[in-house]
């Protein structure tokens, strides 16, 4: 089927085969990055949204760049828009997230632990922790320098680090 | 020589290298440190992947149709407009030419009839010309739009059928 980025290109002239082909390459990392950044809330709305708007920019793609760190950085920006909304609603767990747990009591302190970091120190470290996306990638998709996400990393682990010693 | 947070973080990461872990092995505060990053990432290890429901991908598709017709329509227009450009400008370069042409020509029959005739009447008859130049002229190029238009059109199609 071609590389991401053959694909991307296709999906730029119309070609829905190259676009269902990405969405299947990519479905589970990102759906798995807008769920944990969210902690469950609104992930299809936000997912649905990363792909429009990946369609949409992608006669506009660059082929010199990574398709991977393009998407996750579409992602990213729909996920800082969604943190700044208006708090919602107090919700129910979600079902879904709750039946795929093995571990519930994991599954809350992985949750917690995430919720406990403030917006930017979460999106590094679910890009670099879960996701495997390297000190430079992971800036590119940020939009800042590799130092920046050194130092937001660093400090995610003392908060975390906090956290759970004060639990 | 690594820094502490960059051994911390190398373990939170699993991506411990030998720098890391000669800097646990001789830092106190680091090897202190060590055996709660590793809960850590026990921790968030334990997270499980939610998965995506079936439906979701179907969803997609459907919702991103209408945006693949139109990155369709406008990389059919991307391919088409050089066409419709030299067809536009075949169409546009000679009007100058064909201006001073139709100058000359109205001054020449104005002279000419203006040898032979009262003058109202051949200014009359050579206004009539001019104005009837004109009207050609305005048809001729006020047609120019459609045609690129109509030819831009048979492209995209063309392009749909080919592509």
């Amino acid at each position: 089927m071609g590389t991401d980025e053959e694909l991307i290109g296709r999906v730029g002239v119309g070609d829905q085969d190259a676009l269902a082909e990405l969405c299947r390459r990519y479905e589970r990392p990102l759906y798995h990055f807008i769920a944990r950044h969210t902690g469950g809330r609104d992930v299809e709305d936000l997912y649905q949204e990363t792909w429009l708007r990946a369609v949409r920019a992608a006669p506009r793609f660059d082929p010199s760049r990574r398709f991977s760190t393009w998407v996750f950085q579409i992602a990213v920006n729909l996920c800082r828009d969604w943190h700044r909304r208006p708090p919602p609603e107090p919700v129910e767990p979600d079902d879904n997230l709750a039946s795929t747990s093995d571990a519930p009591e994991a599954r809350i302190d992985a949750r917690r632990l995430l919720a406990a970091l403030p917006e930017a120190q979460r999106t590094v470290l679910l890009l670099r922790y879960y996701h495997g996306l390297s000190e430079e990638e992971a800036a590119e998709v940020l939009g800042c320098p590799r130092g920046t996400v050194k130092s937001r990393l660093h400090a995610a682990r003392e908060r975390l680090g906090r956290f759970v010693e004060s639990a | 020589m690594t820094g502490c947070e960059d051994a911390l973080v190398a373990f939170l990461l699993d991506q411990v290298d030998a720098a890391a872990v000669d800097h646990i092995r001789t830092c106190p505060r680091c090897r202190a440190e060590q055996p709660a990053v590793r809960a850590l990432a026990v921790r968030l290890a334990a997270d499980p992947a939610p998965t995506p429901p079936p439906t979701l991908a179907p969803r997609v598709l459907a919702a991103a149709g209408p945006l693949l017709v139109r990155n369709a329509q406008g990389a059919a227009w991307r391919a088409a407009w050089p066409a419709v450009a030299r067809a536009l400008a075949a169409a546009l370069i000679p009007l100058p030419a064909i201006l001073v042409f139709d100058v000359a020509l109205v001054r020449a029959i104005y002279s000419l009839l203006g040898a032979v005739l009262p003058h109202g009447l051949s200014l009359y008859l050579v206004v009539n010309h001019a104005a009837l130049l004109a009207l050609l002229l305005t048809l001729t190029y006020g047609a120019v739009p459609f045609l690129a238009a109509r030819q831009a059109r048979l492209l995209l199609q063309d392009g749909y059928r080919h592509g």
